[in-house]
């Protein structure tokens, strides 16, 4: 295949001795992004690629060989998707799982880092090309649904008070598309900027242009309490709608979904069903998304360049549909790092993707022995 | 098939909220009715416990009640008795342990509460039990007498199955009404062993009341904790402390933490005649009651040195563990338990000279460390960190920093250094040193946690000597 690198790829790569693996890199992610714009690519094509991906990591990404080998595979006993062992998340903290060397990468995106004694999962990227395409396409079809450009609000701080987020970069990549030059970040060095936020919701109202007010689930929380306090609330325009993300284990607070999806439509009086979900992980480069909460818990999906399985965690055998197992998830985007991942996270397949039952882990003794959790904590407190 | 939990003498039963638990896998599965208790109906009950208590049970000699308990346990023993077949039939449906090893647990439990074991058990905390009873001699001059609670409360938690008697058993040796709440987790036991009790005792039925209230209900907590005159607690620290922070300030609360245990093997026990032996042991010990209870090892240090290496005796113990789950297999885990041996299997396999090895089903793991000798829990559920050090003298060390969560220690070494490295661990905060094998069955009499079962009970009401001598010079026959 000819290389003309209209997209500049070579910014990114060591210049020296790797011809060979440049000549596939290039190749590689001119055809994600090809994959990623294309309508519905059958199964066949999917396998394909996961395939050449799982090969190219297994002979660029050293410590994903190694734990591949050690699952006794390797690409030439592999030839499914499904085979592929999938990484568990806790070894984004431990190994260094990137393709490209460490410099080369032009984001790092890390994890918050509140277990395992503070160490953070980190993930390599070589480009932020692939992750954009996805992001954008994804976001498009499942968000702004058709509309090109609405008044955003962003409830997440900017790219440069967290450069390491991958949320961050989600949210500035969805305002930098899709916002209108009204849109603006909401959170700044003092916290949330409640007047900044009041004089958009009230400018929303009386233009009857819709707004889309997006961020991390106990932002949203945080705001919904400062309303009721001021006894304010708003009727955003038709078309308006809601993006959380995060959920609210270790937050301050917990709310019952129906509970949080509630006070969303009576506080701004954006209906349910335009209160989307977004559930993603830095672990991955792309996202997964629900039609709306009128029902909670609602139904996950993700693009055609990401399959979900939900397998029992020890032996990564798919469960039975219906049942309940922790996802597994394969995403081509995500192909500096390694594409398939075992999350923490417990769901039931649907017919129409899956529905998320939030942690997997925290399981307590059920006698007077500790799991890790509690001992961490236990220690920690000691 | 539908079981009452609970024992509640002085309350009406159809009057009473029943709240409606599933237990087992749908083509077994076990209903059990649990009284959903308010607060002034824990009031209610604990109030008639204390009056029958101060009535009956107080005016019993010692050695009375040593009989009621034992001949209560002697009817448990016999696998005939229909409470012992009720609890060889049910409790592995609500715990999911293997049913053998349930049955076989809890006749070596229930063995260490007959008569003789109360003995001593009696006499490991009394010089003269009598106490109890009546005014005795001290040694520092003058007399003492020992008055238990008038109630004792007690807030059970976990699953191990006959874990609430050990509290039972010691609140009533020292004459106190016990009022004791269940955990959902396993909440028959306690129950029947009062049934059970007040059929070969009728003096001693109205003495103790076992209870529930949903999980997160503070009024009936408050109630207990205001009513009672000593509370023992058992649980997570997080539990503890919200339990601790109702407690009235002139109750006494004694609290029971979760705890962590671990296992030492020395250079000396590894000659190849007897290493598979020891390994065996240590597996059994992981194994039993799938790793759930605090004296369950989570890791064990394997010293260099010896005829066998430690890595061969990490295959030893798996080979150990594999024979375990064809004789006894562990219980069903639910997802959450799946992905915390998943989780923990996984850090393992990414620490640097480590190996894991285990059943393709994940049934048990062992994993192997030459190089990371970090203390650190299992996943739980049979599996277990093997720790090659150079020598067993650096573990103290290595767990110093956990004092607060350490209980039992299984060794495997000669008498010299079992007593050398006893030392040393009782100083970081071990309390139970126990044979490879053993760990999981504490012996009659033990000091749980380090402490005494039953002087931390009593209030003792001494006559000062001086008292004594001033009181003869008052008396009739005085010159």
């Amino acid at each position: 295949m000819p290389i003309d690198d209209p997209l500049n790829l070579n910014r990114v790569m060591p210049a020296e001795g790797m011809g060979i693996a440049h000549m596939e890199y290039n190749a590689i992610v001119a055809d994600l992004l090809d994959f990623i714009a294309v309508d519905g690519p059958d199964e066949a094509a999917f396998n394909r690629m996961a395939l050449r991906l799982f090969a190219y990591q297994f002979e660029n990404n050293k410590p994903f060989a190694k734990f591949i080998r050690a699952r006794g595979k390797t690409p030439r006993t592999v030839q499914s998707w499904t085979d592929i062992p999938a990484v568990p998340i806790n070894a984004f903290k431990t190994l260094d799982l990137t393709c490209c060397p460490h410099g080369d990468a032009v984001a790092v995106f890390m994890t918050s880092g509140t277990t395992l004694g503070g160490l953070r999962g980190k993930s390599y990227h070589s480009t932020l090309k692939v992750y954009d395409a996805s992001m954008s396409r994804n976001f498009a079809k499942r968000f702004m649904v058709g509309r090109e450009q609405m008044d955003m609000g962003i409830l997440f701080p900017t790219t440069a008070m967290m450069p390491n987020s991958s949320l961050a970069h989600y949210l500035s990549l969805a305002v930098q598309t899709f916002g209108t030059s009204g849109s603006a970040h909401l959170i700044g060095d003092d916290g949330i900027d409640f007047e900044r936020l009041m004089a958009d919701l009230t400018r929303a109202e009386e233009t009857g242009q819709p707004y889309g007010l997006l961020g991390a689930s106990f932002s949203l929380v945080h705001v919904l309490d400062e309303l009721q306090r001021r006894g304010q609330t708003v009727r955003l325009p038709e078309g308006s709608r809601i993006l959380d993300t995060g959920g609210f284990k270790g937050q301050s607070r917990e709310l019952d979904l129906d509970e949080f999806y509630d006070a969303l439509y009576h506080t701004f009086g954006v209906p349910r069903s335009h209160c989307i979900n977004m559930y993603g992980m830095t672990e991955l480069s792309t996202q997964f998304y629900d039609d709306g909460n009128a029902v909670c818990p609602s139904v996950k999906s993700g693009p055609h360049w990401i399959r979900t399985r939900v397998v029992n965690p020890l032996t990564g055998v798919a469960v039975a549909k219906g049942k309940a197992g922790v996802l597994a998830h394969t995403d081509l985007a995500h192909f500096n790092i390694v594409t398939t991942i075992l999350t923490e996270d417990a769901g039931i397949e649907t017919d129409y993707g899956f529905l998320l039952l939030g942690r997997a882990t925290g399981a307590e003794a059920q006698g007077c022995s500790m799991a890790v959790d509690e001992f961490l904590k236990a220690a920690g407190a000691a | 098939m539908t079981e009452r939990a609970g024992y509640l003498p002085g309350l009406d039963a159809d009057a009473l909220q029943w709240e409606a638990h599933n237990y087992g896998p749908r083509e077994a599965s076990l209903l059990v009715l649990l009284p959903v208790l308010k607060g002034e109906q824990i009031t209610a009950v604990t109030q008639y416990v204390r009056s029958q208590a101060c009535a009956r049970l107080k005016t019993l000699p010692v050695g009375q009640i040593v009989d009621a308990i034992d001949l209560a346990v002697a009817r448990l023993l016999d696998r005939q008795d229909p409470y012992r077949r009720k609890m060889d039939n049910l409790l592995p449906v609500i715990t999911g342990y293997d049913r053998e090893m349930v049955h076989l647990g809890l006749t070596g439990y229930l063995k260490t509460f007959r008569k003789p074991e109360l003995q001593r058990f009696l006499a490991e905390d009394f010089t003269n039990p009598s106490i109890l009873n009546d005014f005795q001699p001290l040694a520092k001059g003058g007399f003492g007498r020992a008055f238990g609670p008038d109630v004792l409360g007690h807030i059970w938690a976990g699953n191990v199955p006959g874990l609430p008697l050990w509290s039972l058993v010691a609140g009533l040796l020292v004459k106190a009404g016990n009022v004791g709440k269940v955990s959902s987790a396993e909440p028959l036991f306690a129950g029947w062993f009062a049934q059970v009790l007040a059929e070969v005792e009728p003096d001693l039925a109205d003495c103790l009341a076992v209870v529930w209230w949903r999980g997160g209900d503070a009024e009936p907590e408050t109630a207990l904790l205001h009513q009672a005159d000593l509370v023992l607690g058992y649980g997570r620290n997080e539990s503890l402390a919200a339990i601790q922070s109702r407690m009235p300030i002139t109750t006494r609360f004694l609290a029971y933490g979760h705890k962590v245990s671990f296992a030492l093997v020395s250079a000396a026990a590894l000659d190849p005649s007897r290493a598979a032996a020891t390994a065996r042991l240590a597996a059994y010990d992981v194994a039993r009651y799938d790793q759930q209870g605090c004296y369950a090892p989570h890791v064990v240090f394997v010293e260099r040195g010896g005829v066998v290496s430690p890595e061969t005796f990490a295959h030893y113990v798996a080979h150990g563990l594999a024979a375990l789950e064809r004789k006894f297999p562990r219980g069903l885990l639910s997802m959450a338990e799946t992905s915390g041996v998943a989780a923990w299997r996984h850090s393992e396999e990414m620490t640097v000279g480590g190996q894991v090895f285990g059943d393709e089903a994940g049934a048990w793991t062992v994993s192997y460390q030459a190089e990371d000798t970090a203390f650190r829990p299992s996943g739980l559920n049979r599996t277990i960190r093997i720790v090659a050090v150079d020598t067993l003298a650096v573990v103290p060390t290595i767990v110093a920093p956990f004092k607060a969560l350490l209980q039992t220690v299984g060794i495997a070494a000669p008498p010299k250094e079992l007593f050398a490295l006893a030392a040393a661990l009782g100083e970081v905060g071990v309390t139970r040193i126990a044979a490879l094998g053993d760990m999981t069955t504490p012996e009659a009499g033990w000091h749980h946690d380090g402490r005494f079962n039953l002087q931390d009970l009593v209030e003792i009401t001494e006559i000062d000597g001086r008292a004594e001598a001033a009181s003869d010079r008052l008396a009739p026959y005085v010159d």
